[in-house]
């Protein structure tokens, strides 16, 4: 049943990541309702009716159902280092420097602890598509000399998260996945697009060494990258290629 | 039996050592230096002048931190100043319409027509529906720790002080005898 679930879900995800007819509000620049879409290095994100914001040590939750006037609920110890937050299927992914929280939001007033994915002292941005989450571990000067790598872990089971593929990077930062298709930014050293079709078999179609890149969001088919050069955007679809659209560059 | 004890003895330091370079720093130690030596200098802003935030004419990309996007929008924020608001409906042809000049700011999120950013030491709920013209709905004071340590380690650093203002950067000095060491 639950993997039925999945299924479905899963189809979904590639269905809105895919459709052009689902473009319906790239057109307006009205916000409009709802929430919208941050990258996977960021410390903000929203769940329905509250908001979710992380500092060095804790979680601290905002009610915003009322958008105009949020108010605290107040906040949950974690361990240290906590680096980034991604919300995703009524449960939060928390990359810290120890570890992948993962809580489940039952009670979205007060996340509670679902399970911790352990792994070598690193920054770790993750995001999470289907079954499966993708981490980046990276070493650098706030992070120690952790390792550099992405690792990809089966959420399946949510209580017992299980690393099924790891594979070695150079610089990696925020990350992205939108259908088979996963967006790795690399830092100084480009950004990394992989086929993951098969998630315990990832497939690295192309590295582009000219685009620096510190996060990434794939949406709709468009590719919004931001680093040391700028915004970059670009077209991407199932021919597995980028197609650059835009560019704001910097200016001094 | 001594030289079997003596590599575990190595390890045990290096053990100690590698808890130390990672757990040490969390809290600001108190250090016994009895000379000038080169450290970090907390720069202050006052806590009115952080808590400045206002609607400016679109501002050229300097630093580009992170990124969020909402319908036709895309937000992208200047590490430390604030948030180019883009009119992205078009991403061949994207065009600034302005710049939400925001001390501190390194992160963002949208519910409906109100953008949530970090204000240095505060949380700040913005109306954006027109996006040439910002205003604050609330601000939630000290939602965040004050920030009272450098993010590099291993430096002495002259300790911060809550009353002179909001630390918004640390510049590198001689310092007679700091006090703070992380």
């Amino acid at each position: 049943m639950k993997s039925y679930l999945y299924g479905i879900l899963i189809g979904l995800t590639a269905l809105t990541g895919c459709s052009e007819l689902a473009n319906k509000d790239s057109g307006t620049i009205n916000p409009g309702g709802g929430s919208g879409t941050g990258g996977s290095m960021a410390r903000f994100a929203i769940a329905g009716n509250h908001l979710y914001v992380v500092n060095q040590h804790s979680l601290q939750v905002y009610d915003i159902q009322q958008s105009d006037n949020p108010s605290s609920l107040g906040k949950t110890s974690l361990g240290f280092g906590v680096e980034t937050i991604f919300p995703y299927n009524n449960h939060l992914f928390i990359g810290t420097q120890t570890g992948m929280y993962i809580m489940n939001l039952n009670n979205p007033a007060k996340p509670q602890q679902t399970a911790l994915y352990r792994h070598i002292f690193s920054c770790d941005p993750v995001v999470a598509q289907g079954n499966y989450a993708y981490v980046t571990l990276r070493s650098g000067t706030s992070c120690n000399t952790g390792p550099n790598r992405l690792e990809v872990v089966d959420i399946s089971n949510l209580e017992y998260p299980v690393q099924v593929n790891s594979i070695p990077m150079i610089n990696p930062h925020g990350l992205g996945i939108d259908g088979n298709l996963l967006f790795v930014s690399e830092g100084d050293s480009g950004l990394k697009v992989f086929d993951a079709t098969d998630p315990v078999d990832l497939k690295l179609i192309k590295t582009f060494n000219d685009i620096r890149s510190y996060d990434v969001i794939p949406n709709r088919s468009v590719l919004i990258v931001t680093g040391k050069d700028g915004i970059f955007q670009y077209r991407y679809d199932s021919s597995q290629r980028l197609t650059l659209l835009s560019k704001l560059p910097i200016e001094n | 039996m001594k030289h079997l004890s003596y590599p575990s003895l190595v390890q045990q330091l290096t053990v100690s050592l590698l808890l130390l370079t990672a757990f040490g720093c969390e809290t600001n130690t108190e250090v016994d230096t009895a000379q000038q030596v080169q450290g970090l200098r907390p720069v202050y802003a006052s806590y009115e002048d952080v808590r400045t935030i206002e609607t400016l004419e679109p501002q050229p990309l300097k630093n580009p931190g992170k990124i969020y996007i909402k319908g036709g929008y895309l937000f992208i924020n200047e590490q430390g100043r604030g948030v180019h608001i883009i009119d992205n409906s078009n991403p061949a042809k994207p065009q600034k319409i302005s710049f939400v000049s925001v001390p501190g700011n390194i992160d963002m999120a949208v519910k409906d027509q109100v953008l949530y950013v970090d204000n240095s030491v505060d949380l700040v709920a913005l109306d954006i529906a027109d996006p040439r013209q910002v205003t604050v709905l609330k601000r939630i004071k000290d939602a965040y720790p004050y920030p009272s340590y450098p993010s590099q380690r291993g430096v002495p650093f002259e300790c911060a002080d809550p009353e002179k203002g909001v630390v918004v950067r640390w510049e590198t000095a001689r310092l007679t005898n700091p006090k703070c060491f992380r």
